[in-house]
């Protein structure tokens, strides 16, 4: 089976959250980097421009102080700096740099360089006063705040993007509840859809899933169909088989009171029935095949088989036992009937005085157990009567395939028969159908 | 006793009607559902063989149609798909019996004469006048345990009489239930049978009313 959609689609959705989180914040971080940078500069260039008016206005660099009264010049390491160098390498610096004095990379434009407490970024510029003096004027600030404002820039971006992604996710989760409601509605309607001869209305359902309902429905029409047919041509078999063999049989019993030796002829017209029961048994099986989907309740099928045995049961002056269960198999009705109508036959040609018909749910299956007190099948012949179909007793009218019938049929269902040994003396057929899916998928379903 | 046999295999039901005229019984043939349906409701027969897969119109079909009309006549069903559903289906649309091909004519024989006894009332296949009696399962009457030779036509009569004991039956219904469809009705005749009966068996065997009809009392 392939993913579900759920998953997909929530599987989607956080990937889709994640890249477009990373991606954006990236591209905010960049875009917000860019302009603190700028802004930084700025500020420096704009504080150089004040250093040199300073300078210009003070003529001597040691008044310089009295002309920028900024009081972060004044702070010991406060993070801004001054340094003004004149033609021979004399420095002056402003108070805030104490002992320390810009060297190394100071030179033309932005620079970068070790501060007294971190790294700076200073701007320089070679300038020359009107009195024909050549300076070298710098001015720095430490980078200390620019990178915290940088962190603390990409924590807020994280946690708005964060937030953006699990709104992504959650979005992700109820369109998915949404997408998939239909398609939960669809599996549940299908299932009962089984029970009743009302098709689905496509009409139900939103667009997309329409045509798949009107497709279930041709699909369910069709396999009704192929086990209709099946079943009909069986039947139509049947009639058109046992009708000639009967008139055969009939004119074979006049005949009989008029020649001899006809027996063998009997026993003849005997095998070809035989075989025609048989061969319609296994056509009946095979149509099992293309059911997919099928319930029947068991209580319904025993009661009607009970009305016809109960006719049997007074005719012959036998007591016949019922004790019926609820529930339903998975099993047509027609094949259900079969099967038991011929345990219930069988049980009443061979029993002395008594059947009895139990029925219980056992795991996955329902056990119908059908009993007689006649004389039994020992355990010897039991495997052959399953598979063979042998007539146990040719005094005793019938084909002898009854039970291997009902073998046949509950195998083709993923049921089964077994023979065993009856309390009531006789023989003990227990008869194991699967509970309909529907049974047992509706509680699921529903309570999913 | 006058049987409606729906068959729709020529050979089959030849057969089945030739079974039932040698014991007697007046029997009309059709083959296919329609004619069926038709027949069993307006022709009083005391009992009907009906095949499930006639052409036209489905046994059952026909057998749920007579029901709901009130057309009551005992349904014996023949049934080629040895379905048990289709025999519990056949017994809830109404159906009294039934039999599953291929089967024995004797055994069909036996259901219909049980059918008829239950229709009858009376569990006993062997009818009792006085000295007179009529084994329904042989169509033999002794009288004071002589054997009495009756032609076909006499027996019919008698054994309608026997069959319906303690109701008057008019001639008209007499002769509706000893002669086929096709058959020449002269309910006259019916006068005639009875005398002849009257001279064989006895005159207290048969009472009779002036206009009505006769009537066979059991002890």
């Amino acid at each position: 089976m392939r993913r579900s959609l759920q998953r997909r689609v929530i599987v989607g959705g956080v990937v889709w959250a994640v890249v477009t989180t990373i991606i954006g914040a990236f591209a905010l971080t960049t875009i917000f980097n860019q302009a603190a940078d700028r802004r930084f500069n700025e500020a420096l260039q704009e504080q150089h421009l004040q250093l040199i008016v300073a300078l210009t206005n003070a003529g001597a660099p040691e008044d310089i102080e009295t002309f920028l009264a900024i009081p972060s010049y004044q702070r010991v390491y406060s993070g801004r700096y001054w340094q003004v160098t004149d033609a021979e390498g004399h420095r002056f610096t402003s108070p805030s740099l104490f002992d320390y004095e810009l060297t190394g990379n100071v030179e033309e434009g932005l620079w970068e360089a070790n501060g007294p407490q971190g790294p700076i970024r200073g701007y320089s510029e070679v300038i020359t006063t009107d009195d024909g003096a050549i300076w070298v004027a710098s001015v720095a600030s430490s980078l200390i705040d620019l990178d915290a404002e940088r962190a603390e820039m990409r924590r807020s971006v994280a946690l708005a993007f964060g937030f953006v992604a699990l709104l992504g996710v959650a979005c992700a989760a109820l369109l998915t509840a949404m997408l998939v409601r239909p398609l939960r509605q669809l599996r549940h309607d299908v299932v009962h859809r089984w029970d009743t001869e009302t098709a689905l209305a496509p009409e139900d359902y939103p667009a997309e899933v329409a045509p798949l309902v009107a497709d279930i429905n041709e699909l369910i029409a069709r396999n009704r169909n192929i086990h209709d047919r099946g079943r009909r041509q069986a039947a139509d078999l049947a009639h058109a088989l046992k009708t000639p063999s009967a008139a055969l049989r009939n004119e074979l019993v006049r005949l009989s009171t008029k020649v001899s030796g006809t027996e063998h002829l009997f026993e003849a017209l005997d095998r070809i029935d035989a075989q025609i029961t048989r061969s319609l048994a296994r056509m009946r099986a095979a149509t099992v095949a293309d059911v997919v989907h099928v319930r029947t309740d068991i209580a319904a099928s025993i009661a009607r088989l009970e009305r016809l045995f109960r006719r049997t049961a007074s005719s012959d002056e036998k007591d016949f036992l019922v004790d019926t269960a609820s529930g339903s198999v998975a099993v047509d009705q027609q094949d259900l009937e079969e099967m038991l109508g011929n345990l219930l036959d069988n049980a009443f040609k061979w029993s002395a005085g008594t059947v009895r018909l139990s029925a219980r749910e056992v795991d996955q299956f329902v056990e119908v157990l059908v009993e007689d007190d006649g004389p039994g099948i020992g355990a010897h012949l039991r495997e052959s009567v399953l598979k063979e179909g042998t007539r146990l007793d040719t005094a005793v009218p019938g084909t002898g395939l009854g039970l291997s019938i009902v073998n046949d049929l509950s195998q083709a269902y993923g049921g089964r028969l077994d023979l065993q040994e009856s309390p009531l003396g006789g023989l003990l057929c227990v008869l194991s159908l699967p509970i309909s899916i529907v049974t047992r998928n509706t509680s699921q379903t529903l309570s999913a | 006793m006058r049987i409606l046999v729906a068959e729709d295999d020529a050979a089959l039901g030849q057969q089945i009607k030739a079974a039932l005229n040698d014991e007697g019984r007046a029997v009309d043939l059709v083959q296919d559902g329609e004619e069926a349906c038709f027949m069993g409701a307006n022709e009083p027969y005391d009992i009907v063989v009906l095949d499930i897969g006639l052409p036209g119109k489905d046994g059952i079909s026909v057998l749920k149609e007579w029901r709901r009309d009130k057309v009551d006549m005992p349904v014996l069903i023949l049934t080629a798909r040895d379905g048990w559903s289709e025999r519990v289906d056949g017994l809830d649309a109404g159906a009294d019996d039934y039999m599953t091909k291929p089967f024995h004519m004797p055994e069909l024989s036996a259901r219909i004469r049980a059918m008829l006894r239950r229709q009858a009332g009376q569990s006993d296949p062997v009818f009792q006048r006085g000295p007179i009696v009529f084994d329904s399962r042989t169509n033999k009457v002794l009288n004071n345990g002589m054997p009495v030779s009756l032609t076909a036509q006499e027996t019919a009569v008698l054994s309608y009489l026997f069959h319906n004991a303690g109701r008057m039956v008019s001639r008209t219904e007499l002769s509706e239930h000893i002669y086929e469809y096709d058959g020449d009705r002269d309910s006259n005749t019916i006068a005639v049978f009875v005398n002849r009966l009257r001279k064989k068996l006895g005159n207290d065997l048969i009472d009779s009313a002036r206009g009505q009809g006769y009537q066979i009392n059991l002890d």
